[in-house]
């Protein structure tokens, strides 16, 4: 993990000097319906600031040559920055736009996530605060080409004019081109999510993001009248209609927002805010309103003297959201409210509007001071009520109103008035102080004004239209102005109303046909359940998926101790890595039988990659005596399990043809002829039933027993190591064959491997010699001769048989220890194993001691070894010299 | 603040004899489209897809399976955990329709007692195959206090009714039960993590 400090560092040494990367943070950036990670910086340059968006090969990077730069958005009025919590998933949504260009970033929640957000709405506040022309940032010019590289060819690279006269419509800015967009024509990269590189994005968010992607589809246009009135009234009480000034279009406006200053001069009214006069203005207003529509009151916002009231027709009442309003004193102090803004902001259907009622600061030479009040209002008004808050600057159509107070300088009041009285508007107007600080960007940077053809409306002797007569002849100014900004407003009345002459000032309106968008539910609905079918199917597309070449594995003949092994071809035919798993089913505690083995049991493979997997069918000692008893088949059902998908079933047959390994004792007494030769039904039978078939008598221990050490006694008594060494497993075969089938040929194999089958044919009975239920007696007594005599004396006839019967010959084998070296130890060990064999499924860890289990399992043999046991009755045809 | 995509998951079952068309169902809802080449489903299979139902949106997580006799005691180990189970059978097929008995208990055995059931005779547009009539469906349904609907997965009729009624009866459950919190806990409780692990358990 490379630190903050650490990846700043790396970012930095990316950056030209003079450029600071004061805060960076890695985020995954919405691309359509998947993220990428991406890591971002907040880089400043002499007080302008731009979000850095990189690219790195690595994560994190560990030198500056892994980051690309992606896009560069450049920390300006138009840039936008607002936070969601996924409620699910906890992430952080941190919405990037500016203009056109919306990116949806997603974030760990946490300090870092915080710290980062909290830097970039620093900078923005930094951005508000900032007096004079905004910033031109420049320095971001080097980078437009490398923005991205589809879009070069597009790039141009040609300066920006940045004396451009004209406020409203410009050449493309810097920050514009930064931003060209992509085509939000989703792609999904399927080649980087098959290499896991770019999982999808988390639902909730790609929902978000493809639903304000599709805006267009779901929503239309209404146009809406909007009435915007602005009155200083001089702190007199209305004293004739307003109709003249609201009621003066033909056809009733949808919206009014009316708007006054100075309402009451008292200092009631200043000091604790408090006057008669909003209800009296109120009502005349509403008295006032076009008689043609019936109105509803939205919301009224006074600070002192400032006060704004809106309206909507009572049709759109339903259709307005969100209603908020602040008000922001910037009079004596910076505080008061003498002087300052009020605002309301409303959502209609789907569209923001604030409205802004300001009162500025007065007197001629004060324009740098109304300047910093507009400034003040912009960056103090904030609708709080929200999360982040909402500025001025956050709503798609603000309307901005009020006594901007600006003047006409540099000529004389008497020159004004003539050139008013010969209609000269336009040399005055190229002389007003608020026309002159926007084309320096100095204030209202952003917004349009119509052209005024009206003649200024201050200041007269009230009750008249006559110019100011007092000593201070002021002279004339456009005090009372509207303005406004945003996407589909065009302004249709701009107009003064002189009729009106209870103030010094005459009121002044603008009548708008606005653009607002409109949601259509059915649209919206069906974009919605579009986006939702396109993640489903993409979900279903993602979702794991593989071929297996063969679901029904079948194995042919299947003979004790020959392993066999088939394979099945896993191919991930899907578009996301598989994680496969052979897992348990129902009470199972192996994911597969004992007889059969799976490798790998569980791995991983890519998109269009396969995986052999090795399937071994072995049926040994321990799988066999289930197999001949029927307990077990070779058939069973593998559960192989796609993580996070879906289960496929294989079944795995095999034909096991059965063996006198894994019969029993019992079983193996009632046959006379090979084993081979019986049908499976009655050898199934006879491990079952145990009854001899044909009332043939039983002989007195297996033959297939008797075979073996009687050729070991013949042939074996003085080799070396019997039982101790290993035989072939060639030989083994041979030897089971020799027995299961018959033959009138030598026994075949080595004395070794004779007698490992030995050993073999005693391990794979379902129980050994001594039952497992005798085992603790058994160990208990090992001390004592007489009891473990006792012991064997119980078993069961055959048993007790078999046991005699090689304990004999294991005597036999010792009286020749001179020349074989065996002694009785070792062969005690041997067959204490053998004889007291541990029940299957009993780990040697949940054993009480091993050793010492094992050393009372040899001491009880070695009684039998040592000891005379000429005492027991024995059968005729269990003497070892019998005749073959 | 964010909106959840969805407010509720429920995992729903397809159960029936092999060829009676769960997998062709489970198509035509999620994919709206419909092959006529039988491949018989070795395993567990499933599909998402969210619906709209009261106001919620409802995460559907429908689990496919193996028809196949020799897969039904693997088969019963995925039915602990589903909300609602949707037990198929074929109208052109009196066999298919004869173990509808068995199927129900089955479900008495293995599933979550309070498990929503639906009974769907599908391939309802092969009349001139037909074996089993509508009535005999409905009456079986009566019998058993079991919603019914003849269903054909290939001309696209009742299957958006159908997972429509089933989901809708899970919610109206929980809107009867515990109001407020108790879809949420639900959802939590259902995640496929809980499964996919053990697989049968």
């Amino acid at each position: 993990m490379s630190s903050n400090q650490d990846l700043i560092g790396i970012i930095q040494a990316k950056l030209s000097s003079g450029e600071t990367a004061s805060s960076c943070h890695e985020a995954s950036l919405m691309q359509g319906w998947v993220r990428a990670s991406r890591i971002l910086a907040l880089v400043e340059h002499e007080n302008e600031w731009a979000l850095f968006i990189f690219i790195s090969s690595r994560m994190p990077p560990e030198v500056f040559t892994d980051l690309a730069i992606e896009r560069v958005i450049p920390v300006d009025s138009d840039f936008k920055c607002e936070i969601d919590a996924g409620e699910q998933s906890g992430d952080v949504y941190v919405n990037i736009s500016s203009r056109k260009l919306k990116l949806l970033f997603e974030m760990i929640p946490g300090i870092k996530t915080n710290n980062f957000v909290s830097e970039i709405m620093r900078s923005m506040e930094a951005l508000m605060k900032l007096r004079g022309p905004p910033p031109e940032f420049q320095w971001l010019h080097k980078y437009s080409g490398s923005t991205s590289n589809r879009n070069s060819a597009d790039c141009d690279p040609a300066p920006v004019d940045a004396a451009d006269v004209d406020v409203t419509k410009g050449a493309k800015t810097v920050a514009e081109k930064m931003l060209d967009i992509d085509s939000p024509d989703i792609v999904v990269p399927r080649q980087s999510i098959a290499q896991g590189a770019t999982p999808i994005a988390a639902r909730e968010s790609v929902i978000r993001y493809q639903m304000s992607m599709k805006e267009d589809d779901y929503t239309f246009t209404e146009t809406l009248r909007v009435f915007i009135g602005t009155w200083n009234v001089n702190g007199l009480p209305p004293n004739a209609s307003l109709s003249p000034w609201l009621a003066s279009d033909m056809e009733p406006p949808d919206l009014y927002a009316v708007g006054f200053q100075e309402l009451d001069l008292s200092k009631e009214a200043f000091l604790f805010n408090d006057t008669p006069r909003e209800e009296e203005w109120r009502k005349a207003v509403i008295a006032g309103l076009h008689p043609a529509a019936k109105y509803r009151q939205v919301a009224l916002v006074r600070l002192v003297g400032m006060m704004l009231i809106l309206l909507v027709q009572e049709k759109h009442e339903k259709h307005v959201r969100n209603v908020a309003w602040e008000t922001v004193g910037t009079g004596i102090m910076g505080k008061m409210g003498n002087k300052g803004g009020v605002g309301i902001r409303v959502e209609i259907h789907n569209t923001s509007i604030c409205f802004v009622n300001s009162h500025l600061a007065a007197h001629v030479e004060e324009f740098e001071r109304r300047n910093q009040d507009y400034h003040d209002i912009c960056s103090r008004l904030s609708f709080s009520k929200f999360v982040p808050t909402k500025c001025i600057k956050d709503h798609d159509q603000v309307y901005w109103l009020g006594d901007l107070n600006y003047r006409i300088t540099e000529m004389e009041p008497r020159i004004v008035r003539d050139l008013i009285s010969h209609n000269s508007l336009s040399a005055l107007l190229e002389c007003d102080q608020l026309n002159r600080q926007r084309q320096h960007k100095n204030v209202f940077d952003g917004y349009r004004e119509g052209p005024i053809t009206f003649k200024p409306t201050y200041k007269y002797d009230p009750g008249t239209d006559d110019w100011d007569s007092s000593e201070k002849n002021r002279a004339p100014a456009w005090c009372d102005r509207i303005l406004w900004r945003g996407d589909g407003m065009e302004q249709k009345e701009y107009r003064s109303h002189p009729i009106l002459r209870t103030s010094d000032h005459k009121p002044v309106s603008a009548l708008f046909e606005s653009q607002i968008r409109v949601i259509d539910v059915v649209k919206y609905r069906k974009v919605h359940e579009e986006v939702m079918k396109k993640l489903d199917k993409l979900e279903n597309e993602f979702l794991p998926q593989v071929t297996v070449d063969n679901t029904e594995i079948i194995f042919d003949i299947v003979r004790f101790l020959e392993p066999q092994s088939q394979e099945l071809i896993i191919a991930n035919t899907g578009q996301v890595p598989v994680d496969f798993e052979f897992i348990k089913k129902l009470d199972d505690s192996k994911y597969c039988k004992e007889w059969l083995n799976i490798d790998p049991a569980a791995s991983s493979i890519k998109p269009g990659e396969k995986c052999d997997v090795k399937l071994e069918l072995f049926v040994d000692k321990k799988s066999a005596s289930k197999l001949n008893s029927g307990e077990d088949k070779l058939y069973d059902i593998l559960v192989l399990h796609l993580d996070g998908g879906k289960d496929i079933f294989i079944t795995v047959t095999g034909n096991y043809e059965r063996s006198c390994f894994g019969s029993s004792l019992e079983a193996l007494v009632h046959i006379s002829v090979p084993v081979r030769e019986i049908p499976i039904g009655k050898l199934v039978e006879l491990e079952n039933v145990r009854e001899a078939p044909g009332g043939m008598e039983p002989y007195p221990i297996p033959k297939e027993i008797w075979f073996l050490v009687d050729h070991l006694y013949r042939h074996g008594l003085k080799k070396q190591n019997l039982f101790l060494l290993t035989g072939l497993h060639s030989e083994l075969i041979a030897i089971r064959n020799w027995l299961d089938n018959g033959s009138s040929e030598p026994l075949p194999g080595s004395l070794y491997s004779i007698a490992e089958a030995l050993l073999l044919l005693l391990e794979s009975t379902a129980e050994p010699i001594v039952p497992f239920n005798l085992h603790s007696v058994c160990l208990g007594a090992a001390t004592n001769y007489l009891q473990c005599k006792q012991i064997i004396m119980q078993l069961p006839e055959f048993r007790r048989n078999v046991f005699l019967y090689l304990c004999f010959f294991l005597q036999e084998l010792l009286s020749h220890a001179n020349e074989n070296g065996l002694d009785a130890k070792t062969l005690a060990t041997v067959f204490g194993a053998i004889f007291l064999r541990d029940p299957p499924r009993v780990s040697a860890r949940g054993r009480v001691n091993p050793a010492v289990m094992d050393r009372k399992k040899a001491s009880f043999v070695y009684h039998f070894l040592v000891n005379d046991l000429s005492d027991y009755v024995m059968s005729k045809s269990l003497h070892l010299s019998g005749t073959s | 603040m964010a909106k959840k995509t969805y407010d509720l998951l429920f995992k729903l079952l397809l159960i029936g004899d092999s060829g009676v068309g769960k997998t062709s169902i489970l198509f035509r809802f999620s994919d709206d489209a419909f092959t006529s080449t039988f491949i018989s489903t070795i395993g567990i299979d499933f599909k998402i897809k969210t619906v709209e139902l009261r106001g919620k949106k409802i995460k559907l997580q429908i689990w496919d399976t193996a028809g196949q006799e020799r897969f039904h005691t693997i088969t019963t180990s995925y039915y602990r955990g589903a909300m609602g189970i949707m037990l198929v059978y074929d109208v052109t097929d009196e066999r298919s329709f004869e173990n509808i008995v068995k199927w129900l208990r089955n479900i008495d055995e293995h599933a979550n007692e309070d498990v929503e059931k639906m009974i769907l005779g599908n391939k309802c547009d092969i009349d001139s195959k037909r074996a089993v009539n509508k009535d005999r469906g409905e009456a079986i349904a009566r019998e058993y206090g079991v919603p019914f609907l003849e269903t054909s997965a290939k001309a696209n009729t009742n299957i958006d009714k159908a997972f429509n009624d089933l989901a809708t009866a899970i919610l109206d459950k929980f809107a009867g039960k515990e109001p407020g919190d108790a879809p949420d806990r639900v959802m939590v409780d259902t995640r496929r993590g809980d499964t996919s692990r053990r697989g049968c358990c």
